[in-house]
């Protein structure tokens, strides 16, 4: 099997394994958007917040945001010609963000109801658990981009316990727009650049 | 002079290479994906599947979804050494081949 490879033969043997790898592991990609959906959903909230003083805006714009992405991922996903194959690391990533919506919509309406509730805690709590989730994610994909951003969380997290109910809105307007709309913007870019690559390397 | 590796024969024929590469990095793919990734006509990947198969590289499951019958294609552990294997003797003969 050996004596009539010549190099070329088993460079392309390399390449072969090289390509189809990163063939299977592309399924996972292609989030980017919803970083900027989401942040473009915090602003929406905030700002219908900040004009009305309506202390459902932020439950409604949440619950419309989850049915609106929900319906858009059924859409992107709906009866394919060839249905992509689940990864490891797809799942683990997937289930991170699935795990910290749940529990931010459970405790910060329960929040909400109770009465216990003011602006700080509600930045405190919101950083802290995107910043957990995009510090995992992070971790596994080996992002430091999005390590970077679970740092601005938690700094954020960190800054609305000292801060004054204006200063602890600015931080989370500040926060979004470098998480969510930079970063988002970033994560698009570098997805259709890995789809050009992918095309490429087919 | 150190004896350079022989290569698995099953692994080695392009199409089921592959295959086994496609199946390392995903959970489990159908059918349909496999073929649409690889170009491949279904009796030839039919053909090279069952040989991946009864190597004890990849494990088959056969299912219903929604009424349509679906084949679901996994790489097992023994398909991972392989292909790990494989790799490694590509190196070496490489690594050979640099060198000469």
């Amino acid at each position: 099997m050996t004596s009539d490879m010549s190099e070329s033969e088993l460079k392309e043997r390399v390449q072969l394994i090289e390509s189809m790898i990163f063939e299977g592991r592309r399924t996972t990609e292609s989030w980017g958007w919803s970083f900027l959906f989401w942040g473009v959903a915090y602003y929406v909230a905030i700002g219908w917040t900040a004009w009305t003083h309506y202390g459902l805006a932020w439950l409604i714009t949440m619950v419309s945001a989850s049915l609106l992405m929900w319906a858009i991922v059924k859409s992107k996903t709906k009866k394919p010609e060839v249905k992509k194959p689940d990864t490891t690391v797809g799942r683990a990533i997937f289930s991170i963000w699935i795990a910290m919506g749940i529990s931010m919509s459970v405790l910060l309406t329960a929040m909400g109801f109770s009465g216990r509730f003011n602006a700080q805690m509600f930045v405190a709590v919101v950083g802290a658990m995107l910043g957990t989730s995009n510090a995992a994610s992070g971790m596994i994909l080996r992002w430091k981009a999005q390590f970077a951003c679970a740092l601005v969380w938690w700094a954020a997290a960190a800054a609305a316990c000292f801060a004054t109910v204006d200063q602890s809105t600015v931080v989370f307007l500040v926060a979004i727009f470098f998480c969510q709309i930079v970063f988002g913007a970033y994560a698009m870019s570098c997805e259709a650049r890995a789809r050009r690559q992918g095309a490429l390397h087919a | 002079m150190p004896e350079l590796p022989e290569l698995n024969p099953i692994i080695h024929g392009k199409l089921r290479l592959a295959l086994l590469s496609l199946l390392a990095g995903v959970e489990e793919a159908e059918f349909t994906w496999l073929r649409s990734r690889t170009g491949s006509t279904d009796g030839n990947l039919g053909a090279q599947l069952t040989k991946l198969e009864e190597a004890g590289y990849v494990a088959v499951e056969k299912k219903f979804v929604q009424r349509k019958p679906q084949t679901i294609y996994r790489i097992s552990e023994n398909g991972r050494c392989a292909l790990s294997e494989y790799v490694q003797a590509l190196k070496l003969l490489l690594g050979g081949a640099m060198g000469n």
